[in-house]
């Protein structure tokens, strides 16, 4: 078989001589980067037999020892290249138990063995495989909002792997050494709660770090804050607490306490300290199931525990997806805001030209006649400065200008910062200047106190209220537009007043410049509202005053 | 015939209005920049000028409504429009509506507008001296004048009026003397 062959080679090389073979031949560059793409395979090999014999040092005989950290080792391998991948896993499994003896090749019984082996890999490659195609095909919904695919094939995956075993333990139930119906159903919960342990204790920081170190994914560190951290160890503290209490007063170690402090944990703080507190359970708990006596003891609190990882696992990834959701909805926003600014832009770019033809005129005089008294030995020298002083002046006023527009197209949002209101309203009226003075309206600012502050992101904030100014441009009846803004107790109020005409005169619009002007004024915090009186039409915003910094 | 004369500048960027006003001072005009067209009007009767350069689009009076009210006080003014907004309608206005001299589009092209206001200074001379000289005639002298000059004969003339031949023979004669015309060709550049 083909790609065998080469898998073997490959492996061959990856065992060192990488190095030295590219030094010899010049190797094509297709072949080195295949040598990279393997070099997982032999790596996964001896990880699996690793963690699988560790498992044996706590483990019953046989496969179902409980917490199964090798099943995590597979899972995450599984996850990061894929259910295509799932053939190369199974191969390296068999050569791993093969070398290990728990395959005899000459026994009997060996394509049931082998099949042992095969299908929980097979089982997690479609618990995989399935996930991640309906993730893709339900784009957008929760429930496929990373990391709640990785979570859900997390919980998955042990219990596909334990499906698959069915029909061989119904068939041969002498393979699993079980004789009772009830050791029968003992031995899978055993399996499917072994696996779900080593699932997610293991494949989440796994992960993790295959994407910091080996995918090169920047280093995603989020420092904890210290007030997360104490709600937690109290939450947690709290749920062991009563399961000690329950336990001393004769009531048994329910894990329901522990459940419900998972759960809190999860939703609030996300994945990273759902994981950690699931770890920290596992390491209290496990350790006490060494000297229970009783199988179905050990399984309980197994159970319980697997309970609560799997319950913990999925609150935090659910409230990742749910931050991730968000942030993805507001970045769609932003988008579409730009869009629309240069949608704004382009309809205002007839009169911005003639706004800029105008000073350009000014410019053309002087400078020529700059040029022509500058060569003249006779020249005024107060006429040269005056002469050179208007250029500076209108050029500035030009650049201004230009920056104002390129800034207000641009897609770079910045911070929300302290923003003065006189200062949003002067580029609103700077924006709006040219297209006002084209249709003939009088813009009129009254920009209140100048101690009025807000928090706000300029660029989005002036695009509302160039919206609302453009607008009121269209509609006024007599040729007049004012902007006033006045301070309420701590909020100010910004209007934008126009005439009312008779009737309703149809606009251009489709009214998209209102409900992105009402977006971007509820995200900053503040309310936008329609005010019609018998003679004027205003639309009013208020925004929350910025805290005074002292 | 001398083509400096007064002109004024009326532009609602004062800067532009007064590097137009320095460039034509530089050209020998009296030239002299108004920001709002309300005040020019207010003095216009005792200072009439040779030209007047202005913008189109201004705040509460545009350029032709002003146009309008400056040709009422004074028809011997020459009109130069100048627009950031050009458009084909504006600039046909301008011209066959409002008597406009030129459009021009800005940024400005400084060549053809130092044409322009020299062309437009020698213009108004030449009406003003012509309005001078047809400023005696009668009302009836000038209802013959207008005709005349459209080029209808005597006869023509007598029947739109209701007036004999004779009469407006006698009319013609008069409309000659005062204007001191040597003829029908004379008569009609007066009326230009």
């Amino acid at each position: 078989m083909e790609p065998t062959t080469d898998c073997a080679n490959t492996v061959a090389m990856t065992a060192g001589a990488i190095s030295k073979v590219e030094e010899a031949v010049p190797m094509p560059a297709v072949t080195a980067a295949m040598a990279r793409g393997w070099a997982w395979l032999p790596a996964y090999a001896l990880g699996f037999y690793v963690l699988h014999q560790l498992a044996a040092i706590w483990g019953d005989s046989g496969y179902y020892s409980l917490c199964y950290p090798a099943a995590g080792l597979r899972f995450a391998v599984l996850w990061r290249r894929g259910a295509r991948a799932t053939g190369w896993v199974v191969l390296a499994e068999l050569i791993v138990q093969l070398l290990d003896g728990v395959v005899a090749a000459a026994g009997a019984d060996w394509p049931l063995q082998a099949w042992g082996i095969v299908r929980p890999v097979i089982g997690y490659g479609i618990a995989v495989g399935v996930v991640q195609h309906l993730a893709a095909r339900a784009n957008g919904t929760r429930f496929a909002t990373p990391p709640m695919p990785l979570g859900l094939a997390a919980v998955l995956a042990p219990f596909a792997a334990v499906a698959l075993s069915l029909p061989t333990v119904f068939l041969r139930p002498d393979i699993t050494h079980v004789a009772t119906a009830a050791e029968l159903v003992g031995s899978l919960a055993a399996f499917a709660v072994g696996d779900l342990l080593g699932v997610l204790l293991l494949a989440p920081p796994l992960l993790w770090l295959i994407e910091t170190f080996v995918q090169g994914e920047r280093l995603r560190i989020v420092k904890p804050r210290a007030a997360m951290l104490v709600e937690a160890g109290v939450v947690l503290t709290t749920a062991f607490a009563t399961i000690w209490t329950l336990g001393r007063i004769g009531l048994g170690h329910p894990a329901a306490p522990l459940l419900l402090a998972i759960t809190w944990i999860g939703l609030r703080f996300g994945r990273a300290v759902a994981w950690a507190a699931i770890l920290v359970s596992a390491v209290v708990v496990l350790p006490r199931t060494a000297g229970l006596a009783s199988l179905d003891a050990t399984l309980s609190v197994h159970m319980g525990l697997a309970a609560v990882a799997v319950v913990g696992y999925l609150a935090g990834s659910f409230a990742d997806a749910d931050i991730r959701a968000r942030a993805d909805l507001a970045r769609r926003d932003r988008l579409l805001f730009q869009a629309e600014r240069l949608k704004t832009l382009r309809a205002m770019s007839v009169a911005v030209i003639h706004e800029i033809s105008q000073p350009l005129s000014t410019l053309a005089i002087e400078a020529r006649h700059l040029a022509e008294i500058s060569a003249s030995p006779l020249s005024d020298p107060q006429e040269l400065h005056e002469g050179a002083q208007l250029i500076e002046r209108k050029t500035v006023a030009l650049a201004t200008l230009v920056r104002r527009l390129r800034r207000f197209g641009g897609r770079a949002v910045d911070d929300p910062s302290p923003l003065p209101v006189a200062t949003l309203l002067d580029t609103v009226a700077a924006l709006v200047h040219p297209e006002a003075r084209a249709a003939g309206v009088t813009l009129t600012i009254v920009p209140g106190d100048l101690d009025l502050v807000v928090l706000a992101q300029e660029i989005e904030l002036a695009q509302a209220i160039v919206n609302l100014v453009r607008n009121a441009v269209q509609a006024t009846a007599d040729r007049r537009v004012a902007i006033v803004a006045e301070r309420l107790p701590g909020e100010v109020r910004i209007r934008i007043v126009n005439a009312r005409r008779a009737e309703d005169a149809p606009s251009d619009g489709m009214g998209i410049g209102l409900l992105v002007a009402r977006t971007i004024v509820e995200a900053h915090g503040g309310h936008l509202h329609r005010v019609d009186q018998s003679s004027t039409i205003a639309q009013s915003l208020t925004l929350p005053l910025a805290e005074q910094q002292s | 015939m001398s083509t400096v004369g007064t002109v004024y500048v009326v532009d609602d960027d004062g800067d532009l209005g007064a590097s137009v006003a320095r460039l034509l001072r530089r050209h020998g005009h009296a030239a002299e920049p108004f920001l709002d067209p309300a005040p020019l009007l207010a003095i216009y009767r005792d200072a009439p000028a040779d030209c007047i350069v202005t913008d189109v689009m201004m705040g509460d009076l545009d350029g032709f409504g002003f146009a309008d009210r400056v040709r009422a006080i004074d028809p011997a003014t020459a009109i130069v429009f100048m627009t950031a907004w050009p458009t084909t309608a504006n600039a046909v206005d301008s011209i066959r509506r409002y008597g406009g001299l030129d459009y021009l589009e800005k940024p400005l092209d400084e060549d053809r507008l130092v044409a322009a206001v020299m062309e437009g200074v020698a213009w108004s001379r030449r009406r003003r001296a012509n309005l001078t000289r047809t400023a005696g005639l009668s009302p009836r002298e000038r209802q013959v004048f207008d005709l005349l000059v459209c080029g209808h004969p005597n006869k023509v003339i007598a029947a739109e009026l209701g007036l004999s031949p004779k009469t407006i023979e006698d009319h013609r004669a008069a409309i000659m003397a005062k204007t001191g015309a040597a003829g029908l060709a004379q008569l009609i550049a007066l009326a230009e």
